[in-house]
């Protein structure tokens, strides 16, 4: 069977037979029909963006930015044209500054849009910053361990949950840090992953980290304790 | 800031549950985003390192919202 794919879809790149395969049932799903290849740009994007003379893909990639991003965030009242287009360029400096991480693994587009949505969801989320300090989330912590889990009125419910809850209510207690407690408390009230990361005065991996061993310390305690991954997953599963 | 209540708790717990010892963070999540939309957009099976990528979005809701945003752009302007 021959299945024409329409030339601008295919950069010439190493990940040919990949974006190929992609393009087929892209044609079987009927979505939108792709742009054209002159508006939708260089055949090799990262090439073009590299290039001495890369003015026009630099020009013709913020305005896909643009037009993407007023897509992604049509639905926000709080932002405006202007900032759509304070975000395009933002993204378009990152995605120059990172073109070595495109591993052509999805079309290029597709990719800097990715980088785009982060750009502008990181900025609009620095509004969302509360106002809390670290003291509050530490102290915050030491309940989680305390009143929290005791008043949680699933308690005694069940043989499982009560003796889930006992047991995460110890490993918090002893098994995690101060630090760890209240990055943990930050998370579960949503505050930004940014404003955590400041709070704790460190950076954005070392936090993670930070996180992820607590987690872990409180997945070692209970299963120490003969709670079963089955139990963790069910025993409040809605 | 609210008083934590019975519903973090079940989120500590599915975070718990979730976890794994090798995980994804942000980042490595984001350099693969586009190729996990656009296959699960075309209907496509995901190797084990999409799935690694899916379990990070189960636990991380900043890549999960940008994730959205991202498939939206692919269905709407692709
Ligand atoms: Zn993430």
């Amino acid at each position: 069977m021959v299945i024409s794919v329409h030339p601008g879809l295919i950069p010439p790149s190493a990940a040919e037979s990949e974006i190929i395969h992609l393009a087929i049932p892209y044609a079987r799903l009927n979505i939108p029909a792709l742009p054209p290849p002159e508006s939708s740009g260089p055949n090799d994007w990262p090439e073009a963006l590299r290039a001495p003379d890369n003015g026009a893909a630099v020009a013709l990639l913020r305005a896909h930015l643009a037009t993407r991003l007023r897509v992604a965030l049509s639905d926000r009242s709080d932002v405006a044209e202007a900032q759509i287009e304070d975000f395009a360029q933002e993204s378009v400096l990152r995605v120059l500054s990172q073109l070595e991480r495109f591993a052509g693994r999805s079309r290029f587009l597709t990719w800097a849009s990715s980088v785009a949505v982060n750009v502008a969801f990181t900025e609009l989320r620095r509004k969302r910053w509360q106002d809390v300090s670290l003291d509050a989330l530490v102290e915050a912590g030491e309940q989680l361990a305390n009143e929290t889990l005791a008043q949680d009125p699933a308690s005694g419910d069940e043989e499982d949950r009560t003796r889930l809850l006992e047991s995460l209510r110890e490993a918090i207690a002893t098994r995690l840090t101060g630090r760890q407690r209240a990055a943990i408390v930050g998370e579960l009230q949503g505050l930004p992953f940014d404003q955590i990361v400041s709070l704790l005065g460190t950076n954005r991996n070392a936090a993670y980290k930070l996180l992820h061993d607590a987690r872990l310390a409180l997945r070692r305690h209970l299963s120490d304790a003969g709670i079963s991954a089955e139990t963790i997953r069910t025993a409040f599963a809605p | 800031m609210n008083p934590l209540g019975p519903q973090h708790v079940r989120e500590l717990i599915r975070f718990v549950g979730l976890t794994r010892t090798r995980e994804l963070n942000c980042s490595e999540c984001r350099d693969a985003a586009g190729e996990l939309a656009e296959r699960r957009l075309a209907g496509l099976p995901l190797d084990e390192a999409l799935e690694r990528v899916e379990h990070h979005l189960q636990l991380c809701p900043e890549c999960t919202e940008e994730f959205r945003a991202l498939e939206r752009i692919l269905r709407e302007a692709p």
